[in-house]
């Protein structure tokens, strides 16, 4: 009997024995319908659970042929190309895309084929040798930067490639994977990433890092064999002015055009560019000093001739300063910095020079960037004064001061101008000096009783960068000075450059009313055109005519045929630098209207012309 | 150890077996809601045990010896010879305080020479596995810990637990048994299987499952269930419950099944915490497997249990409402499952329950299970 029969009989069965049967009855059927609500639920779970599985078996195929898609298609995109070969015999049964560009054609034409159906012999044998071995050994196979064999990219490619064995479950080689990366333009680009690094983009010349390099060799090289060698230290003079005029873009090919010049006649020396127009050149070993030396002067040379590019004509010039070791440096860093003495002097001697190092003038160097670092400070020091020097009419009636810049240093005294303004002009800083001498001097000028007129020289470098209008008009309204009281005194070396943006500047002072001088005439070299293209005020002789008018006779014609072409042209004449009767008379013989020099007077404060300005020294003491 | 079983009915009042030779130290006894509600049947206790530590819940149906009763109120009295008892209890404010009231209860026991302890809980307003693991937060996981939560039939609505006071709701009662001589061995198993997809625990709250693979979790016990069956939720719930497996803890296996429905939110409460992320997994058994499920949990414990006992050896039995419910008349067949692993010479009284504490699987620290028939044996060694 059922074991669940035995107790629900049991449990109708009284105290007696007596079998209950209708509650016997309920409980079997109890029993018979918890059997069949947990067979229905059974039924149901299993039923409902093959539903979920089979969707979820649905599902997953789904994922699975959707991440199978995902990947099909980054293989058949990627730009790297990919194959799969039966491992049994090499025949091809996937090609992407760059697969089909890397063997040059379709993959309609490769798979299902093996190499020797696709390639020509000789590649098909090394093809088929390449598998076998990946095959046999189940090492993958790595080449690294080979040139291609087969495919139409050409021969001239350079790729990466890798084979591989892919076995099935059960271990046996089932798919050879192979990937070929074309890796000419990485190579190309590290190639060319390394030369960039050491060459300059520009001129394609070796650059400073090289050239470190270079002459670190050298110096090595001259220790270990007790050679000597030249280091030459080159800058172009004028430079500047090309990309101020034309515009870099033609400066750029003028510097181009500047370093073939120097590399074709350097005669294989390494020549490295090291700035903007800054140039270094090792010669080879124990090349005799004269050889250095005409060597460099033919550089000088070369450069010096006219460059024409693009029917752009320019002229430019080259100071060389030498270095030669041993004897001016056993270290890069003294050979390096006395050849820049050297070219310091070259330049400062009126360029396109070539010099060799000297002792001193390292010094001479050093001194210059002391000077340079005070000139920055003189300005907030009040290092600054306006001194002034009397212009009068040949009868010696005063009609006005041409004003002066003085530099007191604390330490050195009075700084002659002739070093500190090229100075001054060479760091830009003229810009700000050259603004305080305008505004001292206006300054001073407004507050004269007598009206009279006041000179202030200008800097080409004013001319050329800042807004030289505006700050003189500002300084004007600031001061209150008439405009036709300033006299600005230019030298033609604001005209060379660019001539256009000068003559229109030139132009809006002289509407404002201010007076124009052309400055230290005769020493330049076209002077009379800059006359015909602009109606100056005034011309002044440069002193150095004044004073030999004595000594030598041409002098005196210089002068009288100066004067007879101001006249002609109906501007008037200052004589610079008169000192004694004799000139005096002179020029006033020659009709000349206006002089300056100790004779009339030297630069002064203007506190020591104060009756030339019309203040009484006596009521102004009592005042 | 001595003891003495007795039942109480509507017919006969109390009733049982001759009283002990010696004062029992502890009373245990188990009724339905209805039955103890009022407090009479714990007053009659106090007055025939009137020096002895009470401590009772209410069930699911209660077990004594081979039969289970919805009506009657089973006890044992139990003397100890060489083992000192402690009862303590506290009252458990809100499903979030569980944990620190398992805290309390564990300082209130704890004790240099404490053996095992057993609780009893309110199955519906307590946190089963934050109680646990607040417990274990201070005794530690090798103290081994067995009980169950109160029962309500298949009402789910109220469960007492009473401990030295009339039966009450929020109450978490346990007892703490002290003392070398004390043989405190336990069984715990299930004989579930699980069937169908793993689903994941796509949004939930606390107990709360809002989502499982995105629906909501009514839907999918609406499909297994069917629309007749689902109508008696949660009860009906039961016969599916989830095995949750939770990635950050590997080796814990845990049965949930379906204590609340929210119709309008179509979202289930689970005995306790099932954080999102985890995979659930619907089980299933038939009437042999849980029978083979509870005699394992009766040979876990006897075969714990030292030959060198002297005296009366106690069984309780805590098994899962939800396994009643599944069986139904063939419930009686896990009963004679354990009876025939414990032997004849143990006394077996117990409940059904809405969640059961033990160690799983015999070992390792006690766990809150559902679905699973756990086995608890008291004896003490011989001198």
């Amino acid at each position: 009997m059922h074991r669940l029969l035995a107790r629900q009989i049991r449990q109708s069965t009284d105290e007696a024995g007596q079998v209950d049967m209708a509650r016997l009855a309920e409980l079997v059927s109890t029993a018979y319908e918890e059997s069949d609500g947990d067979r229905r639920r059974t039924d149901r779970a299993i039923k409902l659970m093959i539903e979920e599985l089979e969707q979820t078996h649905k599902r997953a195929e789904q994922d699975l042929s959707r991440a199978r898609e995902f990947l099909d298609s980054i293989i058949e995109n990627i730009p790297i190309a990919v194959f799969a070969k039966d491992a049994k015999d090499s025949r091809y049964i996937l090609l992407n895309r760059a697969g089909e560009e890397y063997y040059g054609m379709p993959r309609e034409a490769m798979l299902g084929r093996t190499p020797q159906q696709i390639f020509p012999e000789d590649i098909a044998r090394v093809v088929n040798e390449q598998d076998r071995r990946v095959v046999d050994s189940g090492t993958p196979m790595l080449l690294e930067g080979h040139v291609l064999e087969v495919g139409v990219k050409g021969h001239d490619r350079v790729v990466n490639s890798r084979k591989l064995l892919v076995r099935d479950n059960g271990g046996a080689p089932q798919y050879l994977v192979g990937v070929i990366e074309d890796v000419t333009e990485r190579i190309t680009n590290e190639a060319r990433i390394s030369h960039l690094a050491h060459h300059d983009a520009l001129t394609d010349l070796p650059n400073r890092s090289a050239f470190n390099a270079e002459l670190d060799q050298r110096l090595g090289r001259a220790q270990e064999a007790s050679t000597s060698f030249a280091v030459l230290s080159l800058d172009l003079d004028r430079f500047k002015d090309v990309n101020d005029v034309f515009g870099h873009p033609v400066g750029d090919m003028m510097m181009r055009a500047a370093a073939e010049r120097l590399v074709a006649e350097a005669d294989g020396a390494f020549v490295a560019r090291i700035g903007g127009d800054e140039f270094m050149i090792l010669m080879p070993d124990d090349i005799r000093r004269e050889d250095v030396l005409s060597l460099a002067e033919r550089l000088v040379e070369a450069i010096g001739k006219e460059l024409e590019v693009d029917d752009y004509l320019s002229q430019v010039g080259l100071s060389v300063g030498i270095a030669v070791y041993p004897g001016d440096g056993v270290d890069a860093a003294a050979l390096l910095a006395n050849a820049d003495s050297a070219l310091y002097r070259a330049k400062r001697e009126g360029r396109g020079r070539v010099c060799f190092f000297e002792t001193g003038m390292d010094r001479e160097l050093r001194d210059r960037r002391l000077l340079q670092h005070d000139l920055r400070h003189a300005l907030e020091q009040s290092e600054f004064q306006v001194y002034f020097q009397p212009q009068a009419r040949m009868d010696g009636e005063i009609i006005g001061f041409e004003a002066l810049l003085r530099w007191n240093h604390p330490v050195r005294g009075f700084v002659p101008p002739d070093q500190f303004i090229p100075l001054a002009e060479e760091s830009g800083l003229i810009i700000e000096i050259g603004d305080w001498v305008l505004r001292e001097t206006c300054r001073q000028a407004a507050s004269w009783p007598r009206p009279l007129q006041v000179a202030v020289n200008l800097s080409p470098v004013q001319f050329q960068t800042g807004d030289l209008e505006r700050s003189i008009h500002q300084i004007l309204l600031e001061t209150g000075l008439a405009p036709t009281r300033l006299e600005v005194e230019i030298t033609e070396g604001v005209l060379i450059g660019d001539f256009t943006r000068a003559l229109n500047l030139l132009r809006r002072l002289k509407a404002l009313g201010i007076h124009i001088a052309m400055d230290d005439f005769g020493t330049g070299y076209s002077s009379l055109s800059y006359l015909q293209s602009f109606p100056f005020d005034k011309i002044k002789i440069d002193r150095s005519f004044i004073l030999n008018l004595e000594a030598t006779p041409q002098s005196a014609e210089i002068v009288r045929a100066v004067l007879s072409l101001a006249h002609a042209l109906h501007i008037p004449v200052v004589a610079e630098g008169v000192e004694t009767e004799a000139q005096r008379a002179f020029l006033q013989r020659e009709a000349c209207e206006v002089m300056q020099g100790y004779l009339i007077g030297r630069p002064e404060p203007i506190e020591r012309y104060a009756d030339l300005i019309g203040i009484n020294v006596e009521r102004r003491r009592y005042a | 150890m001595q003891i003495q079983y007795r039942h109480w009915n509507a017919a006969h009042g109390w009733r049982g077996a001759s009283a002990l030779r010696e004062p029992a130290q502890l009373v245990l006894y188990f009724g339905s809601r209805q039955g103890l509600a009022s407090g009479a049947r714990y007053r009659e206790l106090r007055d025939l045990y009137p020096d002895s530590h009470i401590v009772g819940c209410s069930t699911g149906g209660q077990i004594h010896g081979d039969d289970i009763s919805d009506d009657e109120v089973v006890a044992v009295a139990l003397h100890f010879a060489r083992t000192q008892v402690r009862v303590v209890d506290v009252v458990v404010d809100s499903r979030e305080a569980s944990r620190a009231c398992g805290a309390r209860l564990a300082r209130k026991v704890m004790g240099a020479d404490l053996a095992g302890l057993f609780v009893l809980s309110d199955g519906l307003r307590v946190n089963g596995a934050e109680l646990l693991a607040g417990m274990t937060d201070l005794l530690g996981p090798d103290l081994p810990v067995t009980g169950g939560l109160a029962g309500d039939g298949t009402s789910f609505e109220q469960t007492l637990v009473g401990a030295d006071g009339e039966p009450l709701p929020n109450r978490v009662a346990a007892i703490g048994f002290y003392g070398t001589s004390f043989r405190f061995t336990h069984g715990c198993a299930g004989g579930w299987d699980v069937f169908g997809p793993r689903r994941k625990v796509t949004k939930s709250n606390g107990p709360v499952v809002e989502e499982l693979d995105g629906s909501p979790p009514l839907d999918l016990y609406t499909r297994y269930l069917g629309e007749d069956e689902v109508a008696a939720m949660p009860g009906s719930g039961l016969a599916f419950p989830l095995r949750i497996h939770d990635e950050s803890e590997p080796d814990r296996q845990i049965v949930r099944s379906v204590f609340a429905v929210d119709r309008n939110a179509r979202t289930l409460t689970f005995a306790a915490d099932i954080p999102e992320g985890c995979t659930a997994q619907l089980m299933r058994a038939n009437f042999d497997s849980l029978a083979a499920g509870a005699g394992e949990a009766g040979r876990q414990a006897r075969s714990a249990l030292a030959d060198e006992v002297a005296g009366d050896k106690l069984a309780i039995l805590v098994s899962c409402t939800g396994r009643r419910k599944v069986m139904g008349q063939r419930t009686q067949d896990e009963l004679d499952a354990v009876a025939a692993e414990l032997g004849d010479d143990v006394t077996r009284i117990g409940f059904y329950s809405y969640g059961e504490i033990a160690p799983p699987g015999g070992s390792g620290r006690c766990e809150l299970h559902n679905q699973t028939m756990t086995v608890t044996m008291f004896a003490e060694a011989a001198e």
